[in-house]
């Protein structure tokens, strides 16, 4: 009798466990700060013989302060990005194939600083209290890893003609021992990176009119025409809970 | 101890083989929040008697698998620049002295590499953990079987390629039983090591 009073705690506390430590250890997920005061997506129409091509000129990126190659990876998130505006014709990168000079043309100059921050002392603190308790502690303590960005861009028409505009996200990826992995540093980076790039593309769509040829304004009734807008990200991002699975990692 | 000189020979004879395609190549770590390193390190347990009470000359080879995982991404912007990884050892040695016995631990571990030198990468590592020992009751400085192990020392990696590194150094070793049995005086030793490690 005692020893069935006994046992079944203990095979509940084993199997809670065995439970924690297979789904808690491996456990991570991502919050993205809120945007107070963010502007509902927009969506227009553009006659689509009257869009311009686009140039991107530079895309100058800091991390902490430090100037940083932008990654290839960050390049075509954003030139996919204003492709998928729909805003303007054909899209061309400095370096590769241009527009013809005569050819009227948007040219677009991007800088991105972004900010790391590991919590290098929390992670080793904690790191020593999973240790000290044989790990037992890995599925409760929760290791974080913050990342932000802010965008400026600096967008000229053909005929000289500036507008900036400025955008900024930032985000929390909070995770298990276990769970660690650059897939989910990457997550975080993308996740934010394609926040940040949709809030600075709606304000750029909100001037559609200072971006196509002539400035004549968008017309519902053309029969050539694209509809114009951010492409909104099909991951959710407030907050995000996902298990690891050990493939990905 | 033929067959641990055999195995080790082995690997660092294979990990020399394998590395010698990438000598030319530029060799660039790229160790990140994520990034999981398996070792297996030897090496030989050398007696410390710190006081008086202490006569045992306890020493023989040791062999030391172990997981970390990388918590940190390199953080600062001067020599000391570094990354955290915390995971676990086990621990044998073969005491040959003074009685052929055995000794087994699970030691959690926490090391800070600095990573300012690129290839070369010293650091310096704690661990601690529960140790199980047949010297115990056989000499006057422990009573009992279950014991405590406390290791703390420094050590440099130098990554043959991007994924693997050869290391060297030193631990001092601290072996008793937290008070829970008497006597405790404690054992207490240098153990220089030599091994690899794979991180992926």
């Amino acid at each position: 009798m005692m020893g069935q009073t006994f046992s079944r705690p203990l095979i509940g506390g084993a199997l809670i466990m065995a439970l924690s430590l297979g789904t808690g250890c491996s456990s991570h997920w991502i919050d993205l700060a809120e945007q107070k005061g963010a502007p509902t997506p927009l969506q227009t129409t553009v006659p689509s013989d009257l869009r311009v091509p686009l140039l991107i000129e530079t895309i100058h990126t800091t991390q902490n302060g430090v100037a940083l190659a932008t990654p290839i990876a960050i390049e075509h998130q954003i030139l996919g990005a204003f492709e998928a505006t729909k805003l303007f014709s054909q899209h061309f990168q400095s370096g590769y194939a241009q527009p013809a000079t005569n050819q009227p043309h948007v040219t677009i100059r991007l800088t991105m600083n972004n900010s790391v921050e590991p919590h290098a002392g929390n992670a080793a603190w904690s790191g020593f209290i999973i240790g000290a308790s044989m790990f037992i502690l890995a599925p409760i303590v929760t290791l974080d890893y913050d990342y932000g960005t802010q965008m400026a861009l600096e967008v000229e028409r053909w005929d000289g003609q500036t507008k900036q505009y400025q955008a900024s996200s930032s985000g929390t990826a909070h995770y298990h021992l276990f769970a660690a992995s650059q897939h989910l540093i990457d997550e975080l980076k993308g996740q934010v990176t394609d926040t940040c790039l949709t809030q600075l593309l709606d304000q750029v769509i909100r001037d559609t009119p200072f971006y196509i040829a002539g400035e004549i304004a968008p017309s519902e009734t053309t029969i050539r025409s694209v509809s114009v807008g951010t492409k909104r990200s099909n991951t959710p991002v407030h907050p995000v809970s996902t298990s690891l699975e050990p493939a990905t990692r | 101890m033929p067959l641990l000189a055999r195995v080790l020979a082995t690997s660092a004879l294979w990990t020399l083989m394998t590395a010698t395609g990438v000598q030319a190549a530029e060799v660039s770590p790229n160790i990140t929040v994520g990034t999981q390193e398996v070792g297996l390190t030897a090496g030989y347990l050398l007696p410390h008697r710190l006081t008086t009470d202490h006569t045992t000359k306890q020493q023989g080879p040791a062999i030391m698998p172990s997981w970390m995982m990388t918590i940190t991404d390199p953080v600062g912007n001067s020599w000391y620049r570094g990354q955290v990884s915390v995971g676990a050892e086990m621990v044998y040695i073969q005491f040959q002295e003074p009685f052929l016995t055995h000794g087994v631990g699970f030691t959690p571990k926490i090391k800070y590499s600095f990573v300012a030198l690129n290839r070369i990468r010293p650091y310096a590592e704690f661990a601690g953990g529960p140790f199980w020992t047949d010297l115990a009751g056989k000499i006057p400085e422990e009573s009992s079987r279950f014991n405590f192990v406390l290791t703390a020392g420094f050590g440099v990696s130098y990554f043959l390629t991007d994924q693997t590194a050869f290391n060297v150094g030193y631990r001092f070793h601290h072996i008793s039983n937290a008070g829970t049995h008497y006597p405790n005086l404690g054992l207490n030793a240098s153990l220089p090591f030599g091994g690899f490690s794979f991180f992926f």
